[in-house]
């Protein structure tokens, strides 16, 4: 070919733009159609099911059952918070399985977007926890579930136990201390930022659609705002910067403590004397869901026993499914604050509640704005 | 030479028809309906794919959000937000200032590149050009990636200063801060003002350079006087191509900006996503377009002036 003709014009200084981009068109066609046959048989078995979830949560550990079933992962979709991916939906987004939590799923149920699921398909509903799936506007009828619960557990401070000198007990005054500005850190999405918000400002759940719990609120956030050096959704960033020390304190989910401590770094989940917060997140069917077999395999797979051991064990989250406690003796999960029980937990903390699409728009344009330092 | 007049070209008829339709009568007479009929591929293309966005772009930022859906009665109630909130017009002044830095330091620091390449350079001059714009054949995503590992905590330059015993505890201003941003986009843009300048550099009339010596200025005098003149279409180009899309970039403030140093790119993404607001981010879209018009053409007429004082 005439490609040594090519590097033998290199050479000489006598390589012309037009002898270069075609060889650069042929490179790309080799590139584009070599590979093509091995690329056909990978994808065998058609589409894969797509599952919409929170960033870190697209990993194979939680879908053993589903690939010895399938072959192959489901197709990952990820979002920061659950409005922004109401919104992408609403826009027209269709995937098979999304994963609200409790405090947005009556206004998911309400766009009319997604299917209840039905129980009978689901291979390992008769272990799942009975008070996870009686939450407030979980009822379809027929005996159909909007969402089946897949985990739940806690929102509270991820601190560096040598950096961080507490004064008295533990709370969420370690985000709002001016001693470490520019060292703090926190999860950028508003369902759960104003809520543990909320919660330092001492503004009851009950009340918080108010005036003046939005005042109160605003108030607080705009205070800790200029100590803190980054807003993120990826969890991943937080523990890293934990982890460098490059953050003291961050507000996370008990996931980050629990992995930071596996690796040896010395943090500790707080148990604020102000109270954590705590949720379930489920699974919802979306109501086009292409893939609706294997959507249903999704759930089989995020509320099997295996993945159960996965996040309760790696992560520290709580599983829907009563047998995956099993395995662990009632020392470890105290450890890791859990239980077999998960209301006492979920109850001892500030269960977050489901509000209206107004408030949540609200709250969530007020958040954005006081992120951008107003 | 003797004027021939040409005959008058008759405009034919083409073969009697027994019914000819008006619109291949008006093709066959008409020089500027065949113009049009020859270019219509690409007006439906341009039509398609830029005017009826932008029309309905337009259309949707003089709407209101309600609820999950619209208020389709036309108001310009989201231009007077935009005016009158102070967070609309911080982040535009924010996203111009960030861009204008970053454009003002690649036309700085790539010139010299091309000027290398064009004046001094004499073989080889395709190789040269493919090795600068090399670093520029991978993602741009990725290489902002990469300039986190270079800024970051514990990343390239800190633990260099650290282990060269500069400084004691890491700079933390140099990642989530405006100055990562600007950093960013001086590096990831570089290609888009390497070329053009290379381009307009190259054009530049040897012959010129050597009159402006046998004239007697010194090389400054001479680079002063003819060449950069003579380069300002490069110039101008390099700064409209970086300038223009820097402004909106929403990609480089998400991930180095940290709080401070978010643009008006992550506002706009920011309506379409959690703030569920499409109006306000078509709105912001049009103002944000307007407002680099505008000062596109106030640089335009700068450098002229300043092309007109120089030579």
């Amino acid at each position: 070919m005439d490609i040594l003709d090519q590097l033998g014009a290199v050479r000489e200084g006598k390589l012309s733009r037009r002898k270069f981009t075609k060889g650069l068109l042929a490179a790309g066609v080799a590139l584009t159609t070599a590979p093509l046959p091995a690329r056909r048989a990978l994808a065998a078995g058609g589409d894969q099911a797509t599952y919409f979830t929170w960033g870190g949560y697209d990993i194979p550990e939680l879908f053993g059952p589903y690939q010895e079933k399938n072959g192959a992962l489901p197709n990952f979709a990820i979002f920061g918070g659950s409005e922004e991916a109401l919104t992408k939906m609403r826009g027209g987004f269709v995937v098979d399985v999304s994963h609200p939590c409790n405090q947005a799923m009556p206004r998911w149920v309400q766009t009319g977007l997604f299917q209840p699921i039905d129980t009978a398909r689901v291979a390992n509903w008769g272990d799942v926890i009975p008070e996870l799936v009686d939450l407030p506007g979980n009822d379809a009828e027929a005996g159909k579930v909007w969402m089946a619960p897949f985990d739940w557990g806690q929102t509270s401070v991820t601190y560096r136990t040598d950096l961080v000198e507490l004064e008295g007990e533990e709370s969420w005054d370690i985000l709002w201390d001016p001693r470490y500005s520019g060292r703090l850190g926190s999860l950028a999405s508003g369902g759960d930022a104003w809520w543990c918000g909320a919660i330092k400002a001492g503004v009851d759940f009950a009340n918080i659609d108010t005036p003046e719990a939005f005042d109160k609120i605003a108030a607080v956030m705009r205070e800790q705002r200029p100590l803190i050096r980054l807003y993120t959704d990826d969890t991943t960033t937080l523990e890293q910067a934990l982890s460098a020390g490059e953050m003291v304190a961050s507000m996370t989910w008990n996931s980050s403590a629990v992995l930071l401590q596996t690796e040896g770094v010395p943090v500790k989940f707080a148990k604020p004397k102000e109270g954590v917060l705590t949720w379930v997140c489920g699974v919802m069917i979306h109501k086009d869901a292409p893939n609706l077999d294997r959507a249903y395999d999704v759930i089989d797979s995020l509320l099997s026993v295996e993945t159960g051991h996965f996040m309760i064990n790696d992560w520290g989250y709580g599983h829907s499914n009563s047998k995956a406690f099993d395995k662990f003796d009632d020392a470890t999960l105290a450890g890791l604050g859990l239980s077999k029980n998960p209301v006492e937990i979920l109850q001892a903390g500030h269960f977050q509640q489901p509000q209206t699409q107004e408030w949540e728009t609200r709250m969530n344009e007020l958040f954005e704005q006081i992120k951008a330092g107003f | 030479m003797a004027e021939t007049s040409l005959p008058k070209r008759r405009t034919t008829e083409g073969p009697p028809r027994a019914s000819g339709s008006a619109f291949l009568r008006l093709l066959r007479r008409s020089e500027s309906a065949r113009a049009y009929v020859m270019m219509s591929p690409t007006l439906l293309i341009m039509t398609l794919g830029i005017v009826v966005p932008f029309v309905i772009l337009l259309v949707i930022s003089l709407w209101t959000r309600a609820g999950f859906g619209f208020d389709t009665t036309p108001t310009l109630a989201n231009y007077a937000r935009s005016w009158n909130e102070p967070i609309y017009g911080t982040l535009l002044l924010r996203s111009f200032w960030i861009s204008g830095v970053a454009t003002a330091i690649t036309v700085l620091l790539c010139y010299p590149m091309a000027y290398y390449v064009a004046f001094h350079v004499h073989r080889n001059k395709m190789m040269w050009i493919i090795l600068m714009t090399l670093p520029f054949w991978t993602s741009y995503l990725l290489r902002v990636f990469a300039w986190k590992v270079i800024l970051g905590y514990e990343g390239v330059i800190n633990s260099g200063l650290m282990s060269a015993g500069l400084i004691e505890a890491p700079l933390s201003f140099l990642l989530y801060s405006p100055t990562a941003v600007i950093i960013t986009l001086a590096h990831a843009w570089a290609a888009f003002a390497i070329l053009p300048l290379y381009v307009s550099l190259e054009k530049i009339d040897r012959s010129l350079l050597e009159a402006a010596t046998d004239l007697g200025d010194g090389p400054v005098a001479r680079f002063f006087r003819v060449t950069l003149p003579l380069s300002m279409p490069g110039v101008i180009a390099a700064s409209f191509l970086i300038f223009i899309p820097t402004t909106g970039d929403y990609i480089t403030p998400a991930l180095l900006g940290g709080p401070d140093g978010a643009m008006i790119g992550n506002l706009i993404q920011l309506q379409f996503g959690a703030v569920n607001n499409w109006p306000m981010g078509a709105t912001l879209s049009i103002v944000l377009m307007l407002w680099i018009a505008a000062l596109a053409l106030v640089f335009l007429l700068v450098t002229r002036k300043v092309q007109g004082r120089i030579t």
